[in-house]
């Protein structure tokens, strides 16, 4: 589900309160979004909206169809181009209370299927926090998804607009829902607490989507979609825009991606058996018991229960295997709790292993108990002494607890020798606000590097400039790190940023909309 | 794990076609229609360097040239490649559905895989939909149950809702199978189809699971009534 377009988050209430007065929500709600389509503020954004026209489809503007003023969305998808056209818009992203979602819509063919959903964190899968509600077309009936089960609702006709009011209830996990037509007083659909599409309370929410279909490729649905309204039954307070489409600037954003990146104590790589407390006699006992196997099904994730038969010593290693792998995917979901048990435990059944211990270490910073945390790494510091992972993770933790002091301490002598550590190094520098320091170190990592590494040390150097206010030199090694960019994405948004700055709407559009589409009329 | 990455391209709706792609591909719908000329060898290259997108372009017309190629592929690991092509086009294909299903047993780890995943995207009937919940039960390889599972969790794209409702009654049936590892892939697969799972938990004691199921079966009845 794509993105488009986006009017204010912060428009003014009696914005909204021009469509319709039957189709507004019974409470009044602060606009969390507002897209009547009719205004200029279309811009593309990371917090308004994104146009998604891959394929042959299209999302553009509609002024010979419109429920309200004088334009609409109109989405057209087309069969067999593996792909669909989407108008995905953003919100902030809530977690409780109510929230109310509104819009009007009409079709050419009710029996071409399309898609409308509010999702969450999770995106558009069916499940806790992704999809919360979701309508969706089929064989010419209006359906709504609920307690994972399609429900008809009624049989659509063509050209006709339709006024949706849904009152999504975060916290019960149900929503009511009201269809109108144009045109006649009473609601052709009324439902009320039916399950959210997961049926799973507390399903959060921060977009919505409108597509034709996403499996099988063969819709070639058009339809248009008006005055699209998403508000809340509380205060919110807005930041302002910093630019076109966005609260922040996109460098600021990117910036606080990494050091989000950065600072998450993760689980470490395993370099080899010896991390897991596997050593020959272990790797020996494995063989005699014939469970060598056994710890390649573990290890590649295909056995997750061992089977009574095997001997005790080698059960084992492969249930602390088993348990540092569950462990390791509750880390990288967020459950530090749980990975924590679970690395434990994985200590237990095999004591020599350093890599679980280091794990729970990071387990513990991920739960910010850093007194647990530096006993346990004190313990084990001696043998990870020499270990080429150790700088990089005492840099995580220090990243995590905030001392940047210490992390630009701790990597400093390595850093120019691991691309890894230079970019951790690099970053630390700008995080704690020396962009000249942090220049000079991309500098001279852009002298010694190969095409790859100049294109991401040039997109450093602009990073610097920019951020010490130099604007034409940020552009200019934004400019040289684009000629060599495999994946030039962030570099796009960056000098989108430096056109901004520079005064360039034009060139700031340009460089934004590769990344989050535009909408135009046809 | 392709189930992960799945998820996440697919379902995620992230399933985006790479703009540079359509720079690959708009040459060659100025090419002379498929069937002309050298085209099966041109076919045979796309398929042996996974260029799926010049394969798109051609269109359905393309099929019955690659099931020949399926069919007389001198080894797995190129049978196993034209199954991933299958499997990345999902288009319809009675003649590829065909093909597939000799090799739905087949002992070769790569191929079989590449089977089990494309079937779905290539047929929805009901012998498909029956011979891989019989993989995911029965097959005496655990990773091909798995991936059986895989597949009827992901792949089976082309199923009608009364399609659906017969694939959910045999996965809540094989949350009552004897191995611990089919109760766990089937009600991944039901978990990943509904996002729910009504709090069954394969090991727990025999009367508290067929509690849950009975849960599920009154699930399952409410579907199949509001279709």
């Amino acid at each position: 589900m794509a993105r488009t377009i986006q009017v204010g988050f912060v428009t003014p209430i009696l914005l909204f309160l021009a469509a319709s007065a039957w189709a507004q929500p019974q409470a009044a709600p602060t606009a969390l979004v507002h897209y009547s389509f009719d205004d200029d503020l279309l811009d593309t954004g990371p917090d308004t909206f994104s146009v998604f026209q891959f394929g042959q489809g299209s999302v553009t503007l509609s002024s010979t169809q419109r429920f309200s003023g004088y334009r609409s969305v109109e989405l057209r998808d087309v069969p067999g181009d593996h792909a669909f056209p989407e108008l995905q818009g953003y919100f902030p992203l809530r977690t409780k209370g109510k929230l109310y979602l509104h819009f009007a819509l009409m079709m050419t063919d009710p029996f071409e299927e399309l898609n409308i959903a509010l999702a969450g964190p999770k995106w558009f899968t069916l499940r806790k926090d992704g999809i919360g509600f979701w309508l969706k077309t089929a064989n010419g009936y209006l359906t709504e998804v609920s307690d994972s089960m399609p429900k008809k609702l009624f049989l659509m006709r063509s050209f006709v607009w339709y006024v949706f009011d849904i009152s999504y209830d975060i916290d019960k996990g149900v929503y009511d829902l009201t269809i109108r037509q144009d045109g006649v007083e009473a609601p052709v659909a009324a439902v009320r607490e039916h399950p959210n599409a997961p049926n799973q309370p507390g399903s959060r929410v921060d977009k919505f989507s409108f597509i034709g279909d996403h499996d099988t490729d063969a819709s070639k649905v058009v339809y248009y979609v008006d005055d699209v309204l998403v508000g809340v039954d509380e205060a919110i307070v807005h930041q302002r825009f910093a630019a076109p489409g966005r609260r922040k600037l996109f460098v600021d954003y990117w910036l606080s991606a990494q050091r989000a990146r950065v600072s998450r104590p993760a689980p470490l790589p395993m370099m080899n058996l010896s991390d897991l407390g596997i050593g020959p006699a272990e790797t020996a006992a494995l063989r005699q018991d014939q469970a060598s196997d056994l710890l390649g099904g573990v290890l590649a994730g295909t056995l997750s229960e061992v089977p009574d038969t095997v001997a005790q010593r080698s059960q084992a290693i492969l249930r602390s295997v088993i348990a540092w792998r569950a462990g390791s995917a509750a880390l990288k979901a967020g459950d530090a709790e749980f990975a924590l048990t679970q690395f434990d435990q994985a200590s237990q059944l095999s004591p020599s292993s350093t890599l679980f211990q280091m794990d729970a270490v990071m387990a513990l910073a991920h739960l910010g108990r850093w007194d647990e945390a530096d006993r346990r790494l004190a313990g084990i510091a001696p043998q990870w002494r020499d270990d080429p992972r150790l700088p990089a993770t005492l840099a995580i933790l220090g990243l995590a607890r905030g001392d940047l002091d210490g992390v630009e301490r701790q990597i400093r002598d390595g850093a120019e020798s691991s691309g890894l550590m230079a970019e951790q190094y690099f970053l630390t520098l700008l995080w704690k606000g020396d962009s000249t320091k942090a220049e000079r170190f991309a500098e001279s990592m852009l002298a010694r590097g190969s095409a790859v590494d100049r294109s991401w040390w040039s997109e450093r150097l602009g990073d610097a400039a920019f951020l010490t206010g130099d604007i034409p030199r940020a552009r200019s090694f934004y400019e040289a790190s684009l000629a060599e960019h495999t994946q030039p994405r962030s570099v796009w948004l960056k000098l989108s940023d430096v056109y901004f700055k520079l005064g360039d709407i034009e060139k700031e559009r340009t460089f934004r909309e590769r990344v989050y589409g535009g909408l135009r009329e046809r | 794990m392709r189930l992960g990455l799945y998820l996440m391209l697919m379902r995620n709706n992230m399933s985006r076609v790479p703009a540079t792609l359509f720079l690959f591909t708009a040459p060659l719908l100025q090419q002379p229609a498929f069937g002309e000329g050298n085209s099966a060898a041109q076919l045979q290259q796309w398929v042996a360097g996974h260029n799926v997108a010049a394969i798109r372009a051609l269109g359905p017309p393309a099929l019955p040239q690659l099931v020949q190629l399926y069919k007389e592929a001198g080894n797995d690991e190129f049978k196993a490649r034209v199954a991933q092509t299958f499997y990345e086009l999902s288009w319809k294909s009675p003649e590829a559905k065909v093909a597939l299903m000799k090799d739905v047993h087949t002992t070769n780890q790569a191929l079989r895989l590449q089977v089990q995943w494309a079937l779905g995207r290539v047929s929805n009937d009901q012998d498909v939909v029956d011979t891989l919940l019989a993989n995911m039960r029965s097959d005496s390889n655990p990773l091909f149950r798995d991936k059986a599972a895989c597949a009827l969790a992901y792949d089976q794209i082309h199923l009608t809702e009364q399609q659906k409702v017969r694939l959910f009654g045999a996965l809540i049936d094989a949350l009552g199978d004897d191995k611990l590892d089919v109760r766990n892939i089937a009600l991944l697969a039901l978990q990943i189809h509904t996002g729910q799972t009504k709090n069954f938990n394969p090991g727990a004691p025999l009367r508290e699971r067929e509690q849950k199921v009975r849960l599920w079966q009154q699930w399952l009845a409410q579907y199949k009534s509001g279709l």
